[in-house]
C-alpha cells in the first residue's frame, strides 16, 4: 500500500507505474514535441559489417571513439596555422559543432545488421547512366559546365527532407513548433519549415511534386506519426542532400517517408523514420536518430542562395582555367 | 569534398567513420592550390553571410598599391552561438591570411589560417568580447 | 479545412505544461484585454489572444510598387501582356514615400535595371515587409515558442519571439522579430535586417539601418489588416506607413506549396558563366 501510494505521488511527474515516460501535453492536449532539438553528429549512417547486430559499442569502442573525439576537438581548434602545418584548401577547422561521441553503432536500425539493403538494377543502372554517364551530381567530380554540374546543397536549393535532419558538422538546429492542428518541423539548413497538417486531409495530387515532398501527420498515442510522399528525384539522402560514396543516396520519385517522433524522456525525442523506396531500394530501412533539447541552441536565419558567391566562382574559375589550358 | 582528421594523421587503430563533408561546397573547385597567397591587411568590412562568412581587407602590396581581397571563411552561425556579433571584427582590424587564391583569377582567397598580427587565431576560444585587436587586449 | 477550434480549458494547463517543456517559468499567458475592436472579436488561440493563424495573402498590386502606378509594359516585353504591370492604387498612408535626394536618385536607378537587380528576380529573400504582400500564401503559426511565419516564396520564414525582447546578433534577410500584443493586435519590432531586399518591384529599397514595426488585426472572419511603419534616417526623411489587407485562404484542401525558386534564377546569375 505504502509502495502504490508513493507511485500516486510521483503521477504528477509524468511516470506510469511502469517506469514509461509520458510526454507531457500542449495546452490543446496534443502530445508536447516542442522545442530546440539541434542533431549530434556521434553516429555514422551504416555500421561496419564487423560489429553484426550489435546496436551498442563495447567499452574499449567506445573509449576509442571518445577518445578521437577529443583529439578532432583539439586538432579543430588549433591544427591550421600552426607553424609546420600546411594550410588546407577547407575554411578553417573551428567552424564546426561535431556534438558528443555516443554508444550507437549506426543510424540505421533496420534491417538488423545496421546497413542499407542492396540497391534495385534500375538504380544501379540509372546511378551510372545518370547526365549521360557522368552520375549525379553528389560529390564534386571536376565538372563545372553549369550549375547542375554541381549538386543540389552547393546551389543552394534543398538538403531534401532526410537530409535536413541526418546530422552534420555545423548548424544541425531542428526546432519544433505546435498549434491546435498543426506541427511544424524547422531547420536551420536551409531555412525551411515543413508544416504538417494533422487534420486528416488526403495528400495532393500526384502531378505536384516538391523538394520536401507533401507531408501528413497524425498521433499514435504519443507518437506523432507524419507521412510524405510527392517527392521529386532531385535530391538524394545524406550529406546534406548531395548523396556522397557510402551514403544512400539519389531516390526515386516514388519514395515514401515514414516519421515517428516520441518523446522518451524531459530532454529526449526519438526520431524515427522509415524509406521506403521500392524502386531504389529492394527492402524498406529505417534509421533512428536520438535528439537531445538544448533550449539555448539558438537557430540563426541560413540564407545560402543570397551569399552564394561559390557558384559563380566556381563555374568562372572552370571558364578560366578552361582558357588558361587552350592558350597553351 | 571529405574533411580529413587534420593533425590526428597518427592516430592507429582508428575505427574510421565516415565524416560527412565539411565544407557546404568543395573548395577545391573554387581554389586553386597551385596558388597560395599569404596576405596581411586591414579588415575594411566583414559580411556575416551564409554558406561562407567574408572578410574583405585592404592589403597593401610591395609596390604600394593597395589591393581589396575577399577572405572567405566558415559559417557564421557557429560564431553567432558562440557570443561573437557583427561588432566582433571591428573595421581596421589587422589580420593575416594564409590560403589559396580564387581558379578565376579575382582577388578572392579561402582564409584557411587567419590570425591577428601577434599570431592569435581569429574566433577560436569562444565568446570573445576582446576580438576586436587581438586577444591580448592590444588594438 | 476542418481546424481544431481551441476551447477554453487551456490556460491553466498551459502554464504547467509549458513550464514542464521548457524547463524554465514562461510568460504567463495574459488574457487579452481587448482594446474594444469596432464590432468584430476573432476566435481565441490557445492562449487566449486574438488567433491569426491559418494561411493569408494578398491581392494588392503593392508587390508591383507601393505608390499609385498605371497599367505598363513590365521589364521583359517578351512576355506581352503576361509580364505587364497590371494598375494598383498606393498603400502608402498619404501616398508617397518621403525618400531622401540621393535616395531618390538610387531608387530611379534600381527602377531602370531592375529586371536584374530585384532581389526577387534572383530568387533571394523579400524580408519584411515586402514578404507579407508578395503574390504567394503564408502561413501564420501561433505556438507557445513564438509566432511563426511561414511563406510559400523561396521558403522564407521568420519566428516573431514571443518573450523578452531580443538583439539582433547579425543583420539578416528576415530580420530580427520581437513581438507583443496590444489588445487583439499583434505588433512586431522588426531590427537587424540587412536592408538588401527591396519593398517592392518598383525599386523601392532601404538601408542596413531599416526598423519597421508591423501590426496585424483581424477585422473579420476572412481579413486581416496589416500596417507597418517604416523608418531609416539613411533613406527616408521622416518614417512613413504602408497599410493594406489580408485575405484568408478558406478551400478546404488550402495549404503551402513549394516555390524553390532558385533553379528559375540560376540562368539570370550565372548564365554567363556557363561552358559555351
Amino acid at each position: 500500500m505504502k509502495r502504490g501510494a508513493f507511485i500516486f505521488v510521483l503521477g504528477l511527474a509524468a511516470v506510469t507505474a511502469w517506469g514509461q515516460y509520458v510526454a507531457p501535453k500542449t495546452p490543446w492536449g496534443d502530445p508536447d514535441l516542442q522545442g530546440m532539438w539541434p542533431g549530434n553528429m556521434g553516429v555514422p549512417m551504416q555500421r561496419p559489417a564487423a560489429q553484426g547486430t550489435r546496436t551498442e559499442l563495447t567499452d574499449a569502442e567506445y573509449a576509442q571513439r571518445v577518445q578521437t573525439a577529443k583529439q578532432q576537438a583539439a586538432a579543430d581548434a588549433v591544427d591550421v596555422g600552426a607553424p609546420a602545418a600546411k594550410p588546407g584548401i577547407g575554411p578553417p577547422s573551428y567552424w564546426t559543432e561535431r556534438g558528443t561521441p555516443t554508444r550507437r553503432t549506426s543510424l540505421i536500425v533496420d534491417p538488423p545488421d545496421g546497413r542499407l539493403p542492396p540497391l534495385t538494377k534500375v538504380e544501379e543502372t540509372l546511378r551510372k547512366e545518370a547526365r549521360g554517364g557522368k552520375g549525379f551530381p553528389g560529390e564534386w567530380r571536376g565538372e563545372a559546365a553549369a550549375p547542375e554540374d554541381l549538386n543540389i546543397y552547393y546551389r543552394c536549393i534543398t538538403r531534401g527532407l532526410l537530409g535536413s535532419v541526418i546530422p552534420v558538422v555545423y548548424n544541425n538546429g531542428n526546432q519544433i513548433l505546435q498549434e491546435p492542428g498543426y506541427v511544424v518541423f524547422r531547420n536551420e539548413m536551409i531555412h525551411e519549415s515543413r508544416v504538417i497538417p494533422l487534420d486528416g486531409r488526403p495528400h495532393v495530387s500526384e502531378s505536384i511534386r516538391m523538394y520536401l515532398g507533401d507531408s501528413r501527420g497524425h498521433w499514435e498515442g504519443n507518437t506523432l506519426v507524419v507521412e510524405t510522399t510527392n517527392f521529386t528525384d532531385q535530391d538524394a539522402i545524406g550529406s546534406n542532400g548531395a548523396g556522397y560514396p557510402g551514403d544512400p543516396g539519389h531516390h526515386s520519385r516514388d519514395l515514401k517517408v515514414i516519421e515517428r517522433f516520441t518523446r522518451t524522456g524531459p530532454t529526449s525525442l526519438n526520431y524515427e523514420a522509415t524509406v521506403v523506396d521500392p524502386k531504389t531500394w529492394t527492402k524498406p530501412w529505417t534509421i533512428l536518430i536520438e535528439l537531445k533539447k538544448d533550449d539555448h541552441f539558438q537557430l540563426l536565419e541560413y540564407a545560402c542562395h543570397e551569399g552564394n558567391y561559390a557558384i559563380g566562382d566556381i563555374l568562372s574559375g572552370a571558364r578560366a582555367e578552361e582558357a588558361a589550358s587552350k592558350k597553351n | 569534398m571529405r574533411m580529413k582528421l587534420m593533425g590526428v594523421s597518427a592516430l592507429a587503430g582508428v575505427l574510421l567513420v565516415t565524416l560527412p563533408a565539411f565544407a557546404h561546397h568543395a573548395f577545391e573547385a573554387e581554389f586553386d592550390q597551385k596558388k597560395p597567397v599569404h596576405l596581411k591587411g586591414t579588415v575594411t568590412d566583414m559580411e556575416w553571410i551564409n554558406p561562407h562568412a567574408w572578410i574583405h581587407l585592404d592589403v597593401t602590396n610591395p609596390d604600394g598599391t593597395v589591393t581589396n581581397w575577399m577572405v572567405e571563411c566558415g559559417s557564421p552561425n557557429i560564431m553567432l552561438r558562440r557570443g561573437f556579433t557583427k561588432r566582433s571584427l571591428e573595421k581596421g582590424t589587422e589580420l593575416a591570411v594564409e590560403g589559396y587564391q580564387a581558379k578565376n583569377g579575382t582577388m578572392r582567397a579561402n582564409g584557411s589560417s587567419v590570425t591577428f598580427k601577434d599570431g592569435h587565431k581569429l574566433f577560436v576560444g569562444g565568446s570573445n568580447p576582446d576580438i576586436q585587436g587581438g586577444e591580448d587586449g592590444k588594438k | 479545412m476542418v481546424r481544431m477550434r481551441i476551447s477554453m480549458r487551456g490556460l491553466l494547463v498551459a502554464v504547467l505544461s509549458a513550464a514542464a517543456v521548457f524547463g524554465q517559468a514562461p510568460a504567463a499567458p495574459a488574457p487579452a484585454r481587448a482594446a474594444a475592436p469596432a464590432g468584430y472579436r476573432a476566435p481565441r488561440a490557445y492562449d487566449g489572444h486574438a488567433d491569426l493563424s491559418g494561411i493569408w495573402f494578398t491581392t494588392s498590386s503593392a508587390n508591383w510598387d507601393l505608390q499609385d502606378h498605371s497599367p505598363q509594359q513590365g521589364p521583359m516585353w517578351e512576355l506581352g501582356a503576361i509580364g505587364a504591370e497590371p494598375a494598383g492604387q498606393s498603400v502608402v498612408e498619404g501616398g508617397s514615400i518621403p525618400y531622401l535626394p540621393a535616395a531618390a536618385a538610387k531608387k530611379k536607378q534600381n527602377w531602370t535595371n531592375r529586371r536584374t537587380t530585384d532581389p526577387e528576380a534572383k530568387c533571394y529573400m523579400p524580408g519584411i515587409p515586402r514578404a507579407n504582400y508578395m503574390p504567394y500564401p503564408f502561413q501564420i503559426i501561433q505556438s507557445p515558442a513564438g509566432i511563426l511565419f511561414v511563406y510559400e516564396y523561396a521558403s522564407s520564414n521568420r519566428l516573431v519571439n514571443m518573450g523578452k525582447p531580443m538583439e539582433a546578433g547579425s543583420d539578416t534577410w528576415m530580420g530580427t522579430n520581437n513581438g507583443h500584443w496590444e489588445g487583439e493586435t499583434l505588433v512586431i519590432d522588426v531590427t537587424g535586417l540587412n536592408g538588401l531586399a527591396w519593398l517592392d518591384r518598383a525599386g523601392d529599397f532601404s538601408s542596413d539601418e531599416i526598423h519597421v514595426v508591423e501590426r496585424f488585426t483581424r477585422v473579420d472572419a476572412t481579413h486581416m489588416n496589416y500596417q507597418a511603419t517604416i523608418e531609416d534616417p539613411k533613406t527616408f526623411s521622416k518614417p512613413w506607413k504602408i497599410n493594406l489587407t489580408l485575405y484568408k485562404r478558406v478551400e478546404k484542401n488550402a495549404q503551402l506549396l513549394e516555390f524553390k525558386c532558385v533553379e528559375f534564377a540560376e540562368e539570370l546569375l550565372y548564365g554567363q558563366y556557363k561552358k559555351k
